[in-house]
């Protein structure tokens, strides 16, 4: 049975996956917070897109909405709370965003419903393409572009301008980067901003590929995660990889018999696990934090 | 605590709070459970009465968590799942054997405290965050799994589920003492007790001394002889062993536990109860665990949505984690205040 | 005794110890050196937690590559660190404890040595204390008493007297010098304050980037021209 299927459907989730996990590697690296909230800004994003859309409102306008309030929150949550947060262990900053991630789920819930099946339809959902006897929508070419564009110009970002040196001077060691004048809260602001684009991004993608529902777009941050781990929480191709890769297994799992398609959420889960067992994270006891 | 270390070495003076010693401490948890158990035995009836028993088992999961937590700084976001583990394990024990009931929850607890081991071990030589991670990544990997093969009500096979009439279900019973819901509720408030001192003890003596090294600084640990990762694997498999029997408790209240009633957001809310109460305190656990049950069923019962209890959970988080000492940690403090004024007046 | 052969340390494009030879043959050895020569590496290759690329380390007959330091421990090997690592909320008795929970032979011979280290640094009265409530010095004493526990061989400590004053100095020295003939162990000692080594110290070796500079009985040794040199030429 040849695998180019279910590679072919698993495009614009994996595009969605690592979008996302891009997303979370840069926001690890700039600040050294996991954000668990990721996907349910993504969710928040979609949500207001939908009820603008809902009311009729003209759906670009939806989109900028639902993308400029998630980039809005994550912003103010790196504004506001993660500073209060900076001098606490990683693992303490983490758990705080998981705090905010259910706030949100429980907002989100609360308003719109859990269960309740709905899609974000986009424009693009119309046309498609079929690539290896599998019809893909252009929404899901646009998604696997956009994600490549962002991911791509992030990286290049970090690379190539002023500011990219220092976000990765922060990520390296953010005491000597405070002491040698690279103003911390500036950039910290600025990864947070990048998460909530990218997130805001992602939630519309995904409530369009998959569903629009709390649930599914809150713990879209749990295979995120899963890729995220996979690239070691600091390489960007390597996130983008492992986030494509997290998506093409879960078409894969969907793709196999009823039973299995169950459990497809347990795919990504499965995979990341594997690989940190198996290869290790590289850091031992003692090892800077 | 290191303005202390600038101090000129002149004599300490007598600390204005003093530790409560163990045996005034050991009567205090039969004292506080058994007070608060006795209230809600005599008043509550039905709902509240089935919403306090469920808010016991919580406890016993808080413990675990807080176990992990406070003495070894591990954070455990598969608590839930562990709890679901257990009940199955109980479930299908039961099924094959009908053993007596305490049985039933040694061999739930056992089973869950081995998988707990078995998903904890491999991430214990990871940074800490990378198992929070695994472990969440686990409580989702569970919710999937259990909400397809559902648990055990008797039928045949491994997975023993009958038909979709579900007529041939067979409800777990309740040991022959504690049939009744005001005795089971007091059962299970026994072994929590129970289950209290078990952590105490181990808190005292050998575990919880290289547990509170091996905090401190794993090296130091490592140079005064501790084996680090044979010590915290005890704490995974008490902490895990906590989590099944809450999770047999719960089978036997119910008779029989739903596929669908194991979400991941549950494990973070235990998590979140761990820090509300504060981790560093038996009281903590009780109090953590007792809220992230009552919190739920209050929102029931005054017909309020209950994803309000997300947003509510979810915002204590961000505030919980500015306060080390939760309300269990506060109210033990207060208590070694009036202990250490106590003792100051008995001496003079 | 401790013989170390050819050890070599490398990270990166690093070497903090290159190639270092030395025996630690006296009852209390001082370890000195400037500032990045390498002592806590050294230190930290002996308890463990440093692999080296080259070389061997023999404590009286065993080799201790490859041990583990728990290991290392069971063999002998004692050790304080330069951080401040007494756990606050055990009592100072308890703290000690600690470690006899994994070192002492039994029940009885732990509560022994506990009750003996506790009284032989001075802390039986505060014995029931919490680290938090302890000063600087108690917690130094606390972390010697944990060396003293379960037959030590060779006791390392990394700068006991950092941050302590003219009177608790001369306590430390009064303590350091009975250690070898009450316990029957030898000390390796670093520390910056060379009136300590000098009055405890009986042999030092010098490290020097990674290097041994020079080693022999203290007196000479600090007197050496070449050992002057190393420590002016970087300050």
């Amino acid at each position: 049975m040849s695998l180019l299927p279910f590679i072919a459907s698993g495009i614009g989730l994996g595009a969605v996956y690592a979008l996302a996990s891009v997303g979370l590697v840069i926001l690890y690296r700039a600040s050294g917070t996991l954000n668990f909230a990721f996907g349910a800004f993504g969710g928040v994003s979609a949500f207001l897109a939908w009820q603008l859309g809902d009311w009729d409102i003209p759906a670009p306008i939806g989109w900028i909405v639902g993308i400029a309030v998630s980039t809005a929150l994550a912003y103010g949550y790196g504004r506001l709370f993660a500073p209060r947060l900076a001098h606490r262990d990683r693992v303490v900053r983490a758990v705080a965003t998981l705090g905010l991630a259910l706030f949100l789920f429980g907002g989100m819930a609360l308003y719109w419903g859990i269960g309740v099946a709905r899609r974000l339809v986009l424009p693009t959902d119309l046309s498609f393409v079929v690539l290896f006897g599998v019809r893909l929508s252009y929404t899901r070419l646009i998604a696997l572009g956009l994600s490549l564009a962002m991911a791509g110009g992030v990286g290049l970002f970090l690379s190539r301008t002023r500011i990219g040196l220092a976000m990765r001077a922060l990520a390296s060691d953010r005491h000597i980067s405070a002491a040698i004048g690279v103003r911390v809260t500036q950039i910290d602001s600025l990864a947070w901003l990048v998460n909530g684009l990218f997130a805001g991004i992602a939630g519309i993608l995904l409530a369009n590929i998959s569903r629009l529902d709390a649930g599914t777009l809150t713990f879209l941050v749990i295979p995120a995660i899963a890729a995220a781990i996979m690239a070691r929480l600091s390489s960007l191709p390597g996130a983008f990889i492992g986030g494509m890769v997290a998506g093409m297994i879960e078409a894969l799992l969907i793709a196999s018999s009823p039973e299995i398609a169950n459990l497809r959420s347990a795919g990504p889960y499965i995979a990341a696990l594997l690989f940190l067992m198996i290869v290790g994270t590289g850091q031992g006891v003692g090892a800077r934090e | 605590m290191s303005e202390m270390s600038k101090a000129a070495p002149l004599p300490v003076m007598a600390p204005p709070r003093a530790e409560i010693p163990p045996r005034l401490r050991a009567i205090s948890i039969v004292a506080v459970v058994g007070a608060v158990s006795v209230v809600i035995a005599l008043t509550c009836g039905g709902y509240w009465l089935s919403n306090f028993t469920q808010a016991y088992c919580m406890a016993l999961a808080v413990l675990g968590c807080a176990l992990l937590y406070g003495q070894l700084g591990l954070v455990s976001l598969c608590q839930w799942a562990l709890v679901g583990v257990g009940g199955w394990v109980s479930l299908r024990f039961y099924h094959y054997v009908h053993p007596p009931f305490v049985l039933t929850i040694l061999v739930g607890g056992i089973g869950a405290s081995v998988i707990g081991m078995i998903w904890g071990l491999p991430a214990l030589r990871m940074r800490g965050l990378y198992l929070a991670l695994v472990t969440l990544m686990l409580a989702g990997a569970f919710q999937s799994l259990v909400t397809v093969i559902s648990f055990p009500v008797g039928g045949p096979g491994f997975l023993g589920q009958v038909g979709a009439s579900g007529n041939d279900r067979i409800n777990m019973a309740r040991p022959f003492f504690a049939s009744s819901d005001t005795a089971y509720f007091l059962f299970v408030a026994v072994v929590t007790v129970l289950c209290i001192f078990l952590v105490e003890i181990h808190r005292r003596s050998k575990p919880g001394r290289a547990w509170a090294l091996i905090r401190k600084n794993e090296q130091m640990a490592a140079a005064s002889g501790v084996r680090i990762v044979f010590y915290k694997a005890w704490a995974f498999a008490l902490s895990g062993f906590l989590a099944g029997v809450a999770g047999a408790l719960l089978a036997g209240l119910f008779g029989q536990l739903d596929g669908s009633a194991f979400p991941t957001t549950t494990s973070i809310v235990i998590f979140i109860g761990t820090l509300l109460g504060g981790y560093d305190v038996w009281l903590g656990a009780f109090l953590g665990g007792v809220l992230t049950r009552f919190i739920p069923a209050l929102l029931i019962d005054l017909n309020v949505n209950t994803n309000a209890g997300f947003m509510i959970f979810g915002a204590a988080l961000l505030f919980a984690l500015r306060d080390p000492l939760g309300l269990g940690g506060q109210l033990t403090l207060l208590a070694e205040r009036l202990y250490g004024k106590f003792q100051a007046q008995r001496a003079s | 005794m401790i013989k170390i052969d050819a050890l070599t340390v490398q990270f990166g494009g690093i070497k903090p110890l290159d190639a270092l030879e030395a025996e630690f043959s006296a009852t209390i050895c001082g370890l000195i050196g400037p500032n990045g020569a390498g002592k806590t590496t050294l230190l930290n290759v002996l308890s463990g937690f440093v692999r080296p690329v080259e070389g061997s380390i023999v404590l009286n007959d065993a080799a201790l590559l490859g041990l583990s330091p728990q290991r290392r421990v069971s063999l002998g090997l004692r050790r304080t660190f330069q951080q401040e690592l007494v756990v606050d909320e055990l009592t100072a008795m308890e703290n000690i404890q600690a470690i006899a929970d994994h070192v002492s032979a039994d029940h009885a011979s732990a509560r022994r040595e506990v009750a003996t280290a506790l009284d032989f640094v001075g802390l039986s009265a505060r014995r029931s204390m919490l680290g938090r409530q302890l000063n600087l010095f108690d917690r130094r004493r606390v972390e010697i008493a944990k060396t003293l526990i379960g037959r030590p061989k060779v006791i390392l400590m990394d700068e006991p007297g950092a941050g302590l004053n003219e009177v608790e100095t001369e306590e430390l020295r009064r303590l350091l010098i009975q250690i070898p003939s009450a316990f029957d162990t030898q000390l390796v000692l670093i520390d910056h304050d060379a009136d300590l080594i000098a009055s405890v110290c009986v042999e030092t070796l010098v490290l020097d980037f990674g290097k041994r500079l020079a080693m022999g009985p203290t007196r000479a040794v600090l007197d050496d021209p070449v050992v002057r040199r190393a420590y002016l030429g970087r300050e």
